[in-house]
C-alpha cells in the first residue's frame, strides 16, 4: 500500500460531482417547502417610518415577516451592531439591507409579492466613501465612524526614516471585489418540535449555530446545522449565511413549513459581503545600496455598514504590510470606516491582498527610484530564518521564500527576459514582473487558542474509523486530505475512512473553515486524535493479536464506542500581546514567488497574461494536485483583481450587479499555469509539516501582473484594477 | 403544455408551461438536478445540455421549444454505467473542485468529443469559453480534458 | 406595465411562415402585443431582470420555421434567413469564403451556448448598438427583407434603424432574409472586437471593415462600427474619405479626423468615451493600413 500522504488520491467527493448526483441546496425538495424571499432597501440611509403590504395585492397563503417577529435582533459577530431584519422607526444602513421576508408556495409570487411591501423611508444623508467616511461631516458609526484601529511599532517606528538616505512615498489603491462563487447562498431551514434545522451553503455551521443562539435564545442542544455540498465559498460563505439562515428560520417558524432561500445571482452581488476597498499610503527609508531600514505604512479599509469581520480583515491586512522584507524600523497605522454600503467581509487573503498589493508595488517604485532591478532588491531584503518580521516574530523555521524565488525566475527565465527589456512585435509589447509574498497560516495571534478547535475520531467496525469535524468542503478538497491525514496516522487505506457531513449536532467545533488553516491546524488534530486510536488499538493488538481490524472489533466489543477527541493546544514558546499587536502574529507563514508575462495592444491597451510561473512553499504537499488547483484557482482569482474585476458603485448603488458585467476571466483568459511545489516543513503541520495554501496565491499575482506592465509599456499603475482604461489614461498623463 | 421529446437517450414526456425555461422544468418538474442555475442569463454556463447534440444555456430555452427534440444532461452522460474517460479524469485530475460548474463543463465537453476526438488546447480553452469555473483557473479542466483523450502530457 | 410570469404567456409553434405572418398581421390590427422568439439570447435575460413585458404578448415560436434559417447564394447575392445562428454562420462554406467577415465576427459573439442559439435577426431586432451582427452587417452593407402578410419590402440597413433602438420595422413585420451583395474577389474582410474579455463579451468598440483594391484604389468600402453612437455606426465620413483613393494616401490624422465626426461615444458601466474614441480611431487607422 503507498502512503496515502503525498499522493493526490482521486477526490472522494469526485464521482458524485461529475455526474451530477451531488445534492446542493437548491437541489433539495422537501415535501410542503416555501420559498422565501427578501424586501430589501432602496436607498443607502434613511429612516423606516412604516412597512405596509399593498392591499391590492392577493396576500393569501403567504407568510410576511418583519422585525416585530424577530425575538432577539442582532446577528451575532464581532459586535452586535447589525440587524437581522430593520425595525420600523430603525436605520436603514444601506441599500439591499434587508428590511422584511416573504414566503410562500409558488417563487414567481413570492417575487411579485416582495415589490408589493411598500416601505416609507425618509432619506438620510449617507457616507459612500472612505474620504467622505474620514472628513466625518456626516457621521453614522461611534463619534467618527472609525470601525476599528490598530498600531504597529517596530524598533524607532517612523523616526528611523529620518536616518535613512533615500525615502520613498507611494499611495496604493484596491476595489471593491466579489468573491463569485458559482453557487448563489441559499440555506434550507425548518423546524422540528423546537428545534432548529438547517441545511445550507456555508463555510461555517458554527458561526450560523452562534447566531441562531442568539436570535432565538436557543441553547445549542435545540440546534443543529448542516452543510449541503457547497459550490465555492471563498470567503463569501463565512459570516454572511449566519444573516440568510436567520431569515429562513424565522420564515419557517411563523408558516410552519420548510422554507428554502436561494439567492439570484444579481440579488447576491447587491446583498452580500465583499473585499475591502483600501487605501494604503508606503514611505520606506532604505540605504543607496538597497537595503531596507524602516517603514511608515498607513491604511484605511472601507468596512461598509456594519462591523461583521472587518476587525479581523484589517488585523490580518495590517500584520502583511510590510511585505515579505526585513525592516529594521515599522509604523503600521490603520483604521476601517464605516460607510453606507453594504458590509464588506471575508474573501481569500482577507485584507493581506490589499496591503501586499501596496508594498509590492511600493518595492518597484523604490527599485525604479534607486535604479536597481525589481528582483535584486527584493533578494537583498527578503526574510529569512533568524530574522523578525515587523511584531518582532522571530522566523524559527519553514521559511521557504529564498528557494521560492530561485526556481520560479528559474523556471520563467524571468531575469535574462527582464534584463532584455520590453519585447515589441508589431503592435503588441511584452513583458515581465515579479512578485514575493507571504501569508500567515491560521488564526492570528491568540485567535487559535481562544477558539480551542475540537476535532473527534471514532473507531468502526471492520478497521475504519471515521473523522468527526466542521471543516466544510468547499471544493477545496477537505473531504480528500482529512482522509489521508487520518489514514497515514492510523495505517489505513484511505478509502478506510470515513469524514462525518459537518452537523452542529454531531461533530466537535474545529473552527472556522477560513483562515488557510484546515489543513494545517483542523488536520493536525485530526492527525493527532487518530493516531490516539491507532495506539489503542495497538495495545489491543499487542494484547491479543489479530489484524488492525479484528483488534478494533474487539475493543469495539468490549467497550461500546471508541472515541478520541483532539483539542488545539498552541505549540511551545508562541507569545503574543494583543495589547501591543506584537509577538508571534502566526504559528508559521506560507511563502511564494511569483512571475507573470503579460502583452500589451498598444493600440487599445488590452493586457493578456501571456504566462504565469508560481513557486509556492506549502510545508508539505499533502495532495500534491490539490494543492496546485489552490495555487491555480486563487492566483486566476487574483489575476481577475487584477485585470477586470471591480464592483462599481454610485450614490451606494452597484452599477454591475450581474455576470454580464462583473467581470471574471474565462478559459480564453486564463493563462496557462507553471505551478512548483517547493517544501519546507513546519515543524508542527501534518502529514510531515503542511502549511496553509488556501489564501496565499489570492496575494501575488496583480502586482507581478503591474510589473510586468511596466516592463513593456513603463505605464506605472498605483491601483486596480489595470483596466485598458485606465491604462490609456497613464499614457495620456505621461505624455509630455 | 406536453411536451413529448428525447432525454438522454429516452422518449419523455413532461407538462409544464412552453415558457418554462428548460433549466426549471429538468429541475423541478423532472427532479434533474445536476444541471444547475448559476445567473439566470445565459452568463456562467451552469445550465449548460445538450439540445439535438449542441451546447446551450437551458436557461434561455422554452421548454415549448423542445417537442420532439433531443435533450443531454449530466446525468446522460455516463448514465447508470461507469463514469466516462472523461469524468474520471476530472475526478483524478482537479478537473472539478466545488463541483459546481462541473455539469455544464461536462456537456460542452461532450460535444466537443463528438466533433474531435483529439482536441487541442485551444479547441477545449474554446469549447468551454461559455462554462466560468472560479475554482481551478482551468488549468486542470483541460489537462483532465487532454488526459482524457489520451493527448495529455506527462506530469 | 408589468411583468406577467412566464407560465400566464400563450404560446404557439408554428412551421411555416405564412401562419407567423398571418399571426403579425391580425394582432398587430388588434393592437396585441406578439414576441418573435427564436434563440431566446436577449429576451429571456430581459425576463430574468424583470423588464416589464407590454400587454399580454403571444409568444411565436420560430425555431421551426425551416424557411428562416437557410443560407444560400444566388449568383453575387449571399441571401440570409433571419433565424441563422452564429454557429450557422461559423460553419457555412459559402460564408467562409464569400463573407468571412461575418464567420469572424461570430465567433467573437459569447461562447459556443450562444452562438448556437443566438440569431441575426434578434441581433437586428434588439436595436442595441453594441449588437457586434449588425456592425458586421453594415459593412457588408445588407439590405433586409421585412416580410408581413401583405408582401415583403426591402429595406437597406443603413435606412433600417431610426434611433436608438428604434427601426422602421412595422409591428405586423418580421425580418425574414438578410441579403448582401457580396464584394468581388479578392477583398479584404476585416473584423475586430474590444471587448472586456477573451469571451462573454460585449464590444467596448468593434469594427468591421471589407474593402476592395482595384489596380491600388479602393475600388468599394464598408465600415460598420459597434458601440460608439446610438445605433450602428456606418462611418460616412470615413467612407467618404476612403473611397477612390489609394490605401496609402490616407493618413492617419485625417482618418482620426474622420472617425471622430461619425461617431459620439458615451461613458457607461463598460467603458469611457475617451477609451472608446481612442480605440475607434486605432482601429479605423488599422484597418486602412492592413490594406496597402
Amino acid at each position: 500500500m503507498s502512503a496515502p500522504v503525498g499522493r493526490s488520491v482521486p477526490r472522494v467527493d469526485g464521482p458524485a460531482k461529475v455526474t451530477g448526483k451531488a445534492l446542493y441546496v437548491d437541489d433539495l425538495h422537501p415535501p410542503g417547502v416555501l420559498y422565501g424571499a427578501t424586501v430589501r432597501s432602496t436607498l443607502p440611509r434613511g429612516r423606516l417610518r412604516s412597512l405596509q403590504p399593498d392591499p391590492a395585492f392577493d396576500w393569501t397563503g403567504l407568510t410576511v415577516v418583519t422585525a416585530g417577529d424577530v425575538p432577539r435582533n442582532v446577528v451575532a459577530l464581532i459586535e452586535d451592531d447589525q440587524p437581522i431584519l430593520v425595525p420600523v422607526g430603525g436605520e436603514i444602513r444601506h441599500r439591499a439591507e434587508a428590511l422584511a421576508l416573504v414566503a410562500g408556495e409558488d417563487r414567481e409570487r413570492v417575487a411579485r409579492a416582495v415589490r408589493h411591501l411598500i416601505a416609507e423611508v425618509e432619506p438620510l444623508p449617507a457616507v459612500l466613501s472612505i474620504a467622505e467616511s474620514m472628513a466625518a461631516r456626516v457621521v453614522i458609526h461611534r463619534d467618527d465612524n472609525v470601525q476599528k484601529r490598530y498600531r504597529v511599532v517596530k524598533g524607532d517606528g517612523a523616526e528611523g526614516l529620518s536616518r535613512c538616505e533615500v525615502v520613498v512615498t507611494g499611495t496604493y489603491r484596491t476595489p471593491l471585489q466579489e468573491q463569485l462563487y458559482l453557487e448563489p447562498q441559499g440555506v434550507l431551514a425548518w423546524w422540528e418540535a423546537g428545534k432548529a434545522r438547517l441545511t445550507g451553503s456555508l463555510q461555517c455551521p458554527y458561526y450560523v449555530a452562534k447566531g441562531i443562539e442568539r436570535a432565538f435564545d436557543l441553547p445549542g442542544a435545540e440546534i443543529d446545522v448542516v452543510q449541503a455540498v457547497t459550490g465555492g465559498g471563498f470567503g463569501g460563505k463565512e459570516e454572511y449565511p449566519t444573516l440568510l439562515a436567520l431569515h429562513a428560520l424565522l420564515l419557517a417558524r411563523k408558516s410552519g413549513r420548510p422554507v428554502k432561500m436561494v439567492y439570484g445571482r444579481q440579488e447576491d452581488i447587491e446583498a452580500t459581503t465583499k473585499r475591502h476597498p483600501a487605501e494604503v499610503e508606503i514611505t520606506t527609508g532604505c540605504d543607496r545600496d538597497g537595503t531596507f531600514r524602516a517603514a511608515s505604512i498607513r491604511i484605511v479599509m472601507d468596512g461598509g455598514a456594519y462591523v461583521t469581520l472587518t476587525p479581523v480583515v484589517l488585523s490580518r491586512g495590517t500584520l502583511h504590510a510590510s511585505g515579505a522584507y526585513r525592516w529594521e524600523d515599522v509604523s503600521i497605522e490603520s483604521c476601517a470606516v464605516a460607510t453606507n454600503t453594504p458590509p464588506n467581509g471575508a474573501f481569500r487573503g482577507f485584507g493581506a491582498p490589499q496591503t501586499i498589493w501596496a508594498m509590492e508595488r511600493h518595492v518597484d517604485r523604490i527599485a525604479r527610484t534607486l535604479g536597481v532591478d525589481p528582483l535584486e532588491l527584493r533578494e537583498k531584503n527578503l526574510l529569512r530564518a533568524g530574522d523578525t518580521t515587523a511584531t518582532d516574530q522571530r522566523l524559527s523555521g519553514s521559511v521557504g521564500v529564498a528557494e521560492c524565488v530561485a526556481r520560479a525566475t528559474e523556471a520563467s527565465g524571468y531575469r535574462e527576459r527582464r534584463a532584455r527589456g520590453p519585447a515589441r512585435e508589431g503592435r503588441k509589447v511584452r513583458g515581465i514582473g515579479v512578485s514575493v509574498f507571504f501569508h500567515g497560516s491560521g488564526f492570528t495571534g491568540s485567535g487559535e487558542q481562544k477558539l480551542k478547535g475540537t476535532v473527534a475520531v471514532d473507531l468502526l467496525p471492520g478497521g475504519r474509523a471515521r473523522v468527526r469535524s466542521a471543516a466544510t468542503e468547499i471544493g477545496q478538497g477537505t473531504e480528500t486530505v482529512f482522509r489521508q491525514i487520518a489514514a497515514a496516522s492510523l495505517g489505513l487505506p484511505v478509502d478506510g475512512i470515513d469524514v462525518s457531513v459537518p452537523s452542529t449536532a454531531n461533530v466537535p467545533d474545529s473552527g472556522p473553515t477560513v483562515a488557510s488553516r484546515t489543513v494545517m491546524i483542523v488536520g493536525s488534530l485530526v492527525e493527532k486524535a487518530a493516531r490516539e486510536i491507532r495506539d489503542r488499538v495497538d495495545g489491543e493488538r499487542s494484547a491479543g493479536g489479530g489484524s488492525f481490524a479484528e483488534a478494533g472489533d474487539r475493543l469495539l466489543a468490549r467497550e461500546g464506542a471508541v472515541s478520541t477527541v483532539a483539542t488545539y493546544a498552541p505549540p511551545p514558546g508562541v507569545r503574543w500581546d494583543d495589547a501591543t499587536y506584537s509577538g508571534d502574529a502566526y504559528p508559521v507563514f506560507g511563502w511564494a514567488c511569483d512571475v507573470a508575462e503579460v502583452e500589451v495592444d498598444l493600440d487599445t491597451f488590452e493586457t493578456r497574461v501571456v504566462e504565469f510561473w508560481s513557486a509556492v512553499d506549502v510545508g508539505r504537499a499533502i495532495h500534491p494536485g490539490m494543492c496546485r488547483g489552490q495555487i491555480e484557482g486563487g492566483t486566476l482569482q487574483a489575476i481577475g483583481w487584477a485585470m477586470s474585476e471591480e464592483v462599481v458603485t454610485s450614490g451606494g448603488q452597484i452599477l454591475n450587479p450581474r455576470m454580464t458585467n462583473y467581470i471574471v476571466p474565462t478559459s480564453l483568459d486564463a493563462p496557462p499555469f507553471t505551478t512548483i511545489l517547493v517544501e519546507h516543513p513546519y515543524a508542527h503541520g501534518p502529514g510531515g509539516g503542511a502549511k496553509g495554501l488556501g489564501e496565499l496565491p489570492m496575494d501575488g499575482a496583480a502586482p507581478a501582473i503591474a510589473s510586468a506592465v511596466e516592463h513593456a509599456t513603463g505605464l506605472v499603475a498605483d491601483a486596480l484594477p489595470l483596466l485598458p482604461e485606465r491604462l490609456f489614461e497613464l499614457a495620456q498623463g505621461a505624455r509630455p | 403544455m406536453r411536451v413529448d421529446f428525447i432525454l438522454n437517450g429516452a422518449p419523455c414526456s413532461a407538462d409544464a408551461p412552453p415558457l418554462a425555461r428548460l433549466l426549471d422544468v429538468l429541475r423541478e418538474t423532472l427532479r434533474l438536478t445536476g444541471t444547475k442555475e448559476g445567473c439566470g442569463e445565459g452568463e456562467c454556463g451552469s445550465c449548460t445540455v445538450l439540445l439535438d447534440g449542441t451546447p446551450v444555456n437551458s436557461c434561455l430555452v422554452a421548454f415549448g421549444q423542445c417537442e420532439g427534440r433531443s435533450v443531454t444532461t449530466v446525468e446522460g452522460l455516463s448514465g447508470s454505467g461507469p463514469l466516462t474517460p472523461t469524468q474520471r479524469s476530472f475526478v483524478e485530475e482537479g478537473g472539478t473542485q466545488c463541483g459546481f460548474c462541473t455539469p455544464g463543463v461536462l456537456v460542452s465537453l461532450e460535444a466537443l468529443r463528438t466533433r474531435d476526438a483529439h482536441p487541442s488546447e485551444g479547441a477545449i480553452r474554446e469549447a468551454v469559453a461559455g462554462n466560468i469555473c472560479r475554482c481551478t483557473g482551468y488549468a486542470r479542466i483541460v489537462a483532465a480534458a487532454r488526459n482524457a483523450a489520451g493527448d495529455g502530457e506527462p506530469e | 406595465m408589468t411583468s406577467p410570469p412566464l407560465a400566464a404567456l400563450p404560446f404557439v409553434s408554428p412551421s411555416g411562415l405564412p401562419e407567423v405572418l398571418g399571426l403579425l398581421a391580425d394582432r398587430s390590427a388588434r393592437g396585441d402585443e406578439t414576441v418573435l422568439l427564436a434563440g431566446g439570447t436577449d429576451w429571456y435575460v430581459d425576463r430574468q431582470a424583470r423588464l416589464p413585458l407590454p400587454g399580454l404578448p403571444l409568444v411565436v415560436d420560430l425555431t421551426r420555421v425551416t424557411a428562416l434559417r437557410a443560407i444560400d447564394l444566388h449568383g453575387e447575392r449571399l441571401v440570409l434567413g433571419g433565424a441563422t445562428t452564429y454557429e450557422d454562420l461559423r460553419r457555412s462554406p459559402v460564408v467562409s469564403s464569400r463573407a468571412p467577415l461575418l464567420a469572424r465576427m461570430a465567433a467573437t459573439v459569447g461562447a459556443a451556448q450562444i452562438q448556437a442559439r443566438g440569431t441575426l435577426a434578434g441581433n437586428l431586432a434588439s436595436g442595441s448598438p453594441a449588437a457586434d451582427g449588425v456592425a458586421a452587417l453594415a459593412a457588408l452593407d445588407a439590405d433586409l427583407v421585412l416580410a408581413s402578410r401583405e408582401g415583403e419590402r426591402r429595406v437597406r440597413l443603413a435606412d433600417f434603424y431610426t434611433g436608438y433602438r428604434r427601426s422602421v420595422r412595422r409591428p405586423d413585420e418580421l425580418i425574414a432574409r438578410i441579403e448582401v451583395a457580396l464584394p468581388g474577389l479578392p477583398s479584404r474582410q476585416a473584423w475586430r472586437k474590444v471587448g472586456a474579455r477573451g469571451a462573454q463579451a460585449i464590444s467596448k468598440v468593434a469594427l468591421a471593415g471589407m474593402a476592395v483594391v482595384e489596380e491600388g484604389r479602393i475600388a468599394r468600402i464598408g465600415l460598420g462600427m459597434a458601440s460608439v453612437a446610438p445605433t450602428t455606426s456606418f462611418l460616412p465620413s470615413v467612407r467618404a474619405l476612403a473611397l477612390g483613393r489609394s490605401p496609402g494616401e490616407l493618413s492617419g490624422s485625417t482618418l482620426d479626423e474622420a472617425t471622430g465626426r461619425d461617431i459620439s461615444p458615451i461613458d457607461d458601466v463598460r467603458s469611457t468615451a475617451a477609451y472608446r474614441l481612442h480605440v475607434a480611431r486605432a482601429l479605423v487607422r488599422n484597418f486602412f493600413a492592413s490594406l496597402g
